[in-house]
């Protein structure tokens, strides 16, 4: 019993990494169209902050978790600025903006990629934090990997209900749905904007702190997260925080009991006929409405 | 710039005209090669090969330069990232040796890599001292050119072998990453455990990229092997001691393989690296030249060179720079020289036969209170060997 148990937990706290990994491109993809494959750098970015942090100031990674989220969203509102206005003010269309921010996150991930090599080199860094385990009903876990779990579990219920339940997350699901008639109801999208992708960037930082407290860093680390995230928000359906969390559960506990089942070397093979089945019986996505 | 510096420019400008002459007819010795800087394959080949690499160059500079048999000439090196691509590296070293006609090449990082470009050396005539490549495959295609540093699968699965012979390992469990590597490991371990009359009672492979390997090792765990192998690349490695540490998995040998002998595993794993095995072949207590080569490294990169493939590198530059100090800089004779002659390096003396290295053995290390000692066999032991492993901590 116990170890089936284990097996479940394992998967699900493999889910809730993917989850973690999948909401800051959520925000950006989901809610704007903002097709920011960069996403995974700066997913590395943060890893790397966290690790400068626990080595050089001797930071706890969980109390640096605040500066990396405001590094990180101040550095997203920059670029955004920088890259991404233009493009969301003139794309004559929803699918221009998906099209053009597909070239410029290709330029960005390149340019973040090579500024991480240039600054710390190709070398695996790493520090140990928080790897002893906890024994819960019989299970031994990882507590590292306990942390990233509530965390994308805390993080995707957070996002649900601000969202869902107040005035700002209102304003951002109807800058989506119509930009011209948000714009005539009185919201702001000039602001809200840059601060919802902000957003997405800080959470794609924090992503990466907490991936930094479980799996090495390196500056090529970022672009196989790139994917998983897309699966998952493809899996769970364009800008539903539920549809990420879950969709994160459903690929980690068939990766988990399918490995168990068969082999390893199949893991590939199930998640993307996880992800076949998925938009067969459902095109856009579970919890897509 | 203020009239101070450029009047040194001037004078420094002058200086070299007049000292140019001199000089002429000693033009640098050009060393040109491609490795991965960007890509996967970039942690790997920064921290084994082209620190190396630079730090060679500039230490042979320092002394004179290259001596050519008995002449002494700068080296300047012409290093190009193959952004972990093999069409790009192929095209580089085609490009280096066809038009910019380099007079020597450094190897690329990887297996694949010296795969990829063994045909493109011996087409042009250069030879090429590979010290990340390894397998029967690259040394069945018979190149005249090519000479394997590293220890082949069969030399290290046999020592791990013998080893486990000696302690009285009767059951073993291995994993081992789907890949040309793993593959190849896999095979000599097998035949190895076999003919020393070792059961294995499980044996799984996983694909690159695993983020989880938890339930391949519970599986493990209930069976209760005496020996753990993961013929594993570095991040799994990471992955596979930190999940066996987690459930409790501690058999009486637990083996890693690649990234087992970086100083990053050390210091990530902290105390849990503690009486792991793993792929490795010296340490700086086995000689002063080895001591040498690892103070000269801490130097100059600020960080220590991992305990495997950095010094294969370091002895490939070794054999070059005496070859060329006796033969000079005609390949063929090179060649001839380099495929006859024994050379003097860090991990001891070298001499190849058909390409292969086939004086350094085997060997197996274990992470021992912070250095990765050589725990077998006993005459290139540094440190009797933890047996059982202790606990994990």
């Amino acid at each position: 019993m116990a170890y089936w148990f284990e097996l479940a937990a394992g998967g699900l706290i493999t889910g809730g990494i993917y989850a973690v990994v999948a909401l800051g491109l959520n925000l950006q993809y989901g809610l704007m169209r903002i097709m920011n494959i960069s996403h995974g750098e700066f997913l590395m970015l943060g890893a790397y902050l966290t690790w400068l942090g626990h080595t050089v100031l001797q930071a706890n990674p969980l109390v640096f978790l605040p500066v990396v989220a405001l590094a990180l969203f101040a550095l997203g509102v920059a670029v955004y600025w920088l890259c991404f206005q233009r493009i969301t003010r003139t794309a004559p269309a929803v699918e221009a903006i998906e099209a053009r921010s597909l070239l410029v996150g290709f330029g960005l991930m390149f340019l973040v990629q090579n500024v991480a090599y240039l600054a710390w080199g190709a070398d695996l860094r790493g520090y140990s934090f928080l790897t002893d385990p906890i024994e819960i009903g019989g299970a031994r876990l990882m507590t590292n990997r306990l942390v990233v779990f509530a965390f994308a579990v805390g993080a995707s219920l957070l996002l649900l209900a601000v969202l869902r339940w107040t005035l700002i997350g209102k304003a951002v699901r109807a800058m989506m749905q119509s930009p011209t008639g948000a714009q005539l109801v009185g919201i702001d999208t000039r602001f809200l904007h840059p601060v919802v992708f902000g957003a997405g960037i800080a959470l794609a930082g924090v992503a990466g702190a907490l991936l930094s407290m479980v799996y090495e860093i390196s500056p090529g680390m970022g672009e196989p997260y790139t994917v998983t995230a897309l699966i998952v928000i493809v899996l769970g359906g364009l800008g539903s925080a539920i549809g990420c969390l879950l969709g994160g559960f459903l690929l980690g506990l068939v990766e988990t009991f399918g490995m168990h089942f068969t082999s390893p070397s199949l893991k590939m093979l199930l998640s993307y006929a996880v992800l076949t089945g998925v938009l067969l019986a459902r095109p856009k996505g579970l919890f897509a409405r | 710039m203020n009239w101070k510096t450029t009047l040194k420019v001037i004078a420094a400008a002058l200086l070299a005209a007049l000292l140019a002459p001199a000089f002429a007819q000693d033009a640098p010795v050009k060393i040109g090669y491609a490795i991965s800087r960007t890509g996967p394959f970039a942690a790997g080949a920064q921290i084994s090969q082209e620190p190396n690499y630079i730090m060679w160059a500039e230490q042979v500079n320092a002394a004179g330069g290259l001596s050519v048999k008995g002449k002494k000439r700068k080296i300047e090196l012409i290093g190009v990232d193959d952004r972990s691509e093999v069409e790009t590296m192929v095209r580089s070293y085609e490009k280096l040796m066809a038009s910019d006609k380099v007079d020597l090449i450094l190897p690329p990082w990887g297996t694949g890599m010296n795969f990829a470009v063994m045909p493109l050396a011996q087409k042009h005539g250069y030879p090429m001292l590979p010290p990340t490549a390894t397998g029967r495959k690259l040394l069945g295609m018979k190149n005249p050119y090519f000479f394997a540093l590293l220890q082949q699968p069969d030399s290290m699965m046999n020592a791990l072998a013998e080893f486990m012979k000696a302690r009285g390992v009767k059951t073993a469990a291995v994993i081992h990453v789907d890949e040309l590597f793993g593959l190849e490991q896999m095979g000599a371990l097998e035949l190895a455990l076999k003919e020393k009359g070792i059961q294995i009672i499980e044996k799984k492979s996983y694909p690159i990229g695993v983020k989880d390997l938890q339930p391949v090792l519970n599986d493990i765990k209930v069976k209760n092997p005496d020996a753990f192998v993961s013929l594993s690349y570095p991040p799994d490695t990471f992955l596979v001691t930190g999940q066996a540490r987690a459930i409790g998995f501690n058999p009486k040998l637990f083996y890693a393989a690649v990234g087992a002998a970086f100083p990053v595993y050390r210091d990530k794993m902290g105390p849990a690296a503690e009486g792991v095995m793993g792929l490795g072949t010296w340490n700086p207590k086995m000689s002063p030249q080895a001591k040498a080569y690892f103070d000269a490294h801490v130097a100059r990169w600020k960080k220590e060179p991992d305990r495997w493939a950095s010094a294969h590198a370091w002895a490939g530059l070794q054999i070059l720079e005496q070859a060329v100090a006796k033969a000079g800089l005609d390949r063929k004779v090179l060649r001839e020289t380099i495929a006859k002659d024994e050379f003097n390096t860090v991990i001891g003396k070298i001499r190849f036969r058909n390409g292969e290295n086939i004086s350094t053995p085997g060997v197996v290390s274990q992470w021992q209170s912070g250095e990765f000692e050589v725990v077998w066999p006993p005459q290139n032991a540094t440190s009797p060997a933890y047996f059982p492993k202790p606990n994990w901590k």
